[in-house]
């Protein structure tokens, strides 16, 4: 993000002449700031607010579902408001203009963007709520504001011994005004950010009192359970309705838009509720192909539009016509579900002129769509309250579980909590998609003379633009929103931004080839899909990093150095690189029976290099150990970005080992963890995260440790075995 | 059905089906949220309590099992307003990340060292192999778990009643 800092920092008289300074974005602003003296309380901006007790609370714009922003934004806000980050609450963020996220224009969490998009802006909050009260300070005790000092939540004297405390300060400080820029401290004097620490939300995740959105209870809530056509795109054709009605508890059994909900006073009785209830579908629209089918028409797609060019450098086509040798692969790549441990739910409550809703959320101003959709009412009547997260990966910036309990709420106008049982969540999930990589290399004296890649699937914002764009205009009227939703699709870049979806990780090739020749042939089955915990770089991940370790074999170089030699004028990938083969002792032969891979990506600005060591063992593939270095800018929390890529890791071998969502006519074929498996404690590698030092711009780590270790571990598969699989996931006996 | 069952040292009495799974009669006749719905078929660990001092998968244990027995909860692991050594080395550690699995962790964890009071690695890899941690926080686990076992604090935990 590049914004003078005075663009966003705006500083102005608020309506009680209070003074009133709000970080905000392009936009309106109905935050109300200032000093409000029944309650003593400060609220400088839209992210802080301070009170005369000293406690200090600070807005949580990003959502907390495990990758640490609840400790990361706060650390940003506590270093240059002087006072330990364990002394400020965080309080999830209402849906306010302040707190979209710059780049997507939408408050919604995504994208490894939380750091990066708040580094600014939050040092900058914290900074000058530090300079406002050290000027009120100075005018107390009339000196010099530039010799005062701030620390632990107080200002000194500039005789070092007086002192006073934010919280005497505050209705003073919120007269000040600052002229000018406020200095950011430089990094030599920072105590928390780049230091070891803690997570702030540890405590309450160890004692079981973090609320997630299962958690919530309302006064009189009644539970509610759906049942969703087993075929996308089903509709509800008839059901028992009096036989289900007359079960123990059952408060009511409806048809919604997305099936047919059962509503019961406690969660169990309409569990059993919907085992006696049996629907007839009419399947005339819904999807109905096999997984099979979709890569033959994916190959059919390929074979007839060799797809529009997303990147074209040097001459390709007469580089692969002089080539000595031009080698080919196709990879196919399967649908992927998120796992999220905490299932799909939100709990709603329609109260006639608004509705409520409680909900484990990554975009909560697209759940004010979402529940606006399927209601009498607009954006603006429609609250929400986000709640800790038990894992997101994407999968929640999807609404349909608001629109769902927004629903039934509508119909019950009483609190009601919706629960997606594991079956519902795995089978309805919108997954990653399946995709196709057709690769082609043009191989002149030995030396990689042409670079051509064809990537083969549908791109998410055809799915996602429904309730985004609406989300994007608030104010529109609703039957506006299938036409924004639809112009969201046709007219790239104005409603929403070009979608780099299918292409991202593969058009930012960073090997150094004269000849490239990169494109993405459209093609949707009609599976619903969404964004999933390292999107585009997860499949081009693999397509890219296993065709370079075939291309490394076949001109006979070692995949190290193969790759290294095409990198010269790319310090970063080449340090990551350097590192992480440093670190696995790459020039020592690995232990009998072993086999070790390399891989090398960037992604969400974040260069990420591994190596993983894995061998078979009684018929399974078991990885040993995978190293890593990562580069991800100036770090804020190194424990946490160790620990996210650590977990990215984690996420990627549970794909490479066991991700696969398949379709049999239609209907998914997996339904719990029995046979949608996670790696489990026993499989876990050892695993060594070296972090480089930096003091470039911090970039994400949500998602970066995720794509290279799916090659890494295919590579390191042929090494061992000499057999290259091409086919995820991967295969002991392939 | 009326039914009671003590739950972290108190008697409570309930009129349920005896088929609700112990679970949900937690969670929603209880109000004790801190133990988590994951899969409903004791295959994730989410849901993990001490049943008479046994880990048991509370989502796929019929409260009518639990009648007369003695229920633990990540709620009911601190004695006296000390959270247990193992909740200690948790936060310590820092492992949780999303969290959502963790109380099933800590109570895998809980009776394993009061069983064991010092386990070995391969042990507490054994004991913890039930649990699914979907944000990768295993290795944090094993460190938060060996930094408690065979010190003075594990045995504090296995005499305040765990596992007898």
């Amino acid at each position: 993000m590049t914004m003078n800092r005075r663009d966003f920092l705006k500083v102005g008289a608020g309506a009680s002449g209070s003074l009133m300074l709000s970080l905000s974005l392009p936009g309106c602003s109905g935050m109300p700031t200032g000093y409000k003296e029944e309650t003593g309380e400060w609220k400088p901006d839209a992210w802080l607010e301070i009170t005369n007790t000293d406690e200090i609370h600070f807005t949580l714009a990003r959502v907390e579902m495990g990758q640490g922003t609840y400790t990361g934004l706060t650390t940003l806000i506590a270093e240059e408001l002087e006072v330990d980050p364990e002394a400020i609450t965080p309080r999830f963020a209402p849906v306010a203009p302040e707190y979209r996220n710059p780049l997507y224009k939408l408050q919604l969490t995504g994208g490894s963007t939380s750091i990066s998009t708040s580094w600014e802006p939050l040092r900058m909050a914290g900074a000058s709520a530090r300079q406002m009260l050290i000027l009120a300070a100075a005018r107390v005790w009339n000196v010099d504001a530039d010799k005062c000092t701030a620390r632990q939540g107080r200002v000194f004297h500039p005789n070092g011994l007086d002192s006073m405390r934010y919280g005497q300060l505050v209705e003073l400080a919120s007269k000040e005004i600052i002229r000018g820029d406020v200095a950011l401290k430089p990094a030599s004097e920072w105590k928390y950010i780049g230091k070891q620490r803690g997570r702030l939300d540890a405590r309450a995740k160890s004692t079981g009192t973090a609320v997630y959105g299962i958690d919530v209870e309302l006064p009189g809530m009644v539970y509610s359970v759906v049942s969703r056509p087993p075929q996308h795109g089903g509709r509800v054709k008839a059901f028992n309705e009096s036989e289900v009605r007359a079960m123990l508890g059952v408060l009511d059994v409806f048809e919604i838009e997305r099936g047919v909900a059962i509503v019961a006073d406690k969660y169990w009785r309409a569990r059993k509720a919907q085992n006696a209830l049996k629907v007839e579908w009419d399947n005339l629209d819904a999807f109905s192909l096999s997984t099979s089918e979709v890569f033959d028409s994916y190959r059919k797609a390929a074979d007839e539009d060799r797809g529009k060019s997303e990147r074209s450098e040097g001459d390709y086509e007469g580089a692969v016509k002089k080539a000595g040798r031009v080698f080919e692969a196709e990879y196919s790549q399967p649908y992927l579900a998120h796992s999220t441990l905490e299932p799909m739910n939100a709990t709603a409550w329609y109260k006639g002129d608004s509705i409520e809703v409680w909900a484990p959320t990554q975009a909560p101003d697209l759940g004010r769509i979402a529940a606006a959709r399927v209601t009498d009412l607009s954006p603006s009547d429609v609250t929400i309250h986000t709640t800790f997260i038990g894992g997101g990966f994407g999968r929640r910036l999807t609404q349909d579980f608001i629109e769902e309990a927004a629903a039934v709420a509508y119909r019950v106008k009483q609190p009601v909590k919706l629960i997606w049982s594991r079956e519902e969540d795995t089978q309805h999930d919108l997954y990653r998609p399946a995709m196709l990589h057709r690769m082609q290399a043009g191989i002149e004296a030995g030396e990689l003379s042409g670079w051509h890649h064809q990537i083969v699937g549908p791109q998410l914002l055809d799915w996602y633009v429904r309730n985004a764009a609406p989300a994007q205009y608030p104010w529109a009227p609703k039957f506006m929103y299938d036409t924004l939703g639809k112009v969201g699709l046709l007219a790239e870049g104005i409603a929403t931004p070009k979608d780099m979806s299918a292409i991202e990780g593969a058009i930012e090739y960073p090997y150094n080839v004269d000849n490239i020749d990169i494109r993405h042939t459209h093609t949707d089955p009609g599976v619903p899909v969404t964004f999933w915990r390292s999107v585009g770089y997860s499949h081009n991940g693999f397509a890219v990093e296993t065709f370079m370790d075939e291309l490394a074999h076949e001109v006979g170089e070692d995949p190290y150095r193969f790759r290294r030699n095409l990198l010269a004028d790319q310090p970063r990938h080449l340090e990551v690189l350097d590192r992480a083969v440093r670190l696995a002792d790459w020039d020592t032969p690995v232990a009998e029976g072993r086999g070790r891979g390399i891989a090398l990506f960037k992604s969400f600005g974040t260069f990420v290099a591994q190596v993983v060591e894995a061998g078979v063992e009684n018929g399974v593939i078991k990885v040993y150990r995978v190293t890593c270095a990562v580069d991800c800018g100036q770090v804020v929390n190194p424990r946490i970005v160790q620990d996210q890529i650590e977990g990215g890791i984690i996420f990627g071998l549970t794909a490479a080992l066991y991700g696969e969502i398949t379709f049999e006519g239609g209907r998914v074929q997996q339904s719990n963890f029995h046979d949608t498996q996670l790696m489990r404690q026993y499989e876990r590698p050892e695993v060594t995260v070296d972090i480089v030092p930096s003091t470039e711009g911090p970039t994400g780590v949500g998602e970066p440790g995720v794509p290279p270790v799916i090659p890494a571990l295919g590579n390191a598969l042929f090494a061992l075995t000499g057999k290259r699989q091409r086919t995820l996931p991967l295969k002991a006996d392939a | 059905m009326a039914l009671s069952l003590t739950v972290n040292g108190e008697q409570r009495s309930l009129d349920v089906e005896g088929d609700t799974p112990l679970l949900w009669v937690l969670r929603d006749e209880l109000g004790l949220k801190g133990t988590k719905f994951g899969c409903g078929v004791g295959l994730c660990g989410a849901c993990t309590v001490h049943l008479n001092g046994q880990p048991v998968r509370s989502c796929s244990t019929p409260v009518e099992v639990a009648t007369g027995g003695e229920v633990t909860t990540i709620e009911g692991l601190a004695e006296e307003g000390q959270l247990h050594a193992l909740q200690k080395a948790w936060i310590a550690e820092g492992v949780p990340q999303c969290g959502y699995c963790q109380s099933g962790q800590i109570m895998s964890a809980a009776h394993l060292l009061a069983t064991n009071p010092a386990p070995a690695r391969d042990d507490i890899v054994a004991a913890m192999t039930g649990n699914l941690c979907r944000c990768g926080t295993y290795s944090r686990i094993i460190a938060a778990v060996e930094s408690v076992a065979g010190s003075s604090l594990a045995y504090d935990a296995s005499v305040s009643g765990e596992g007898n």
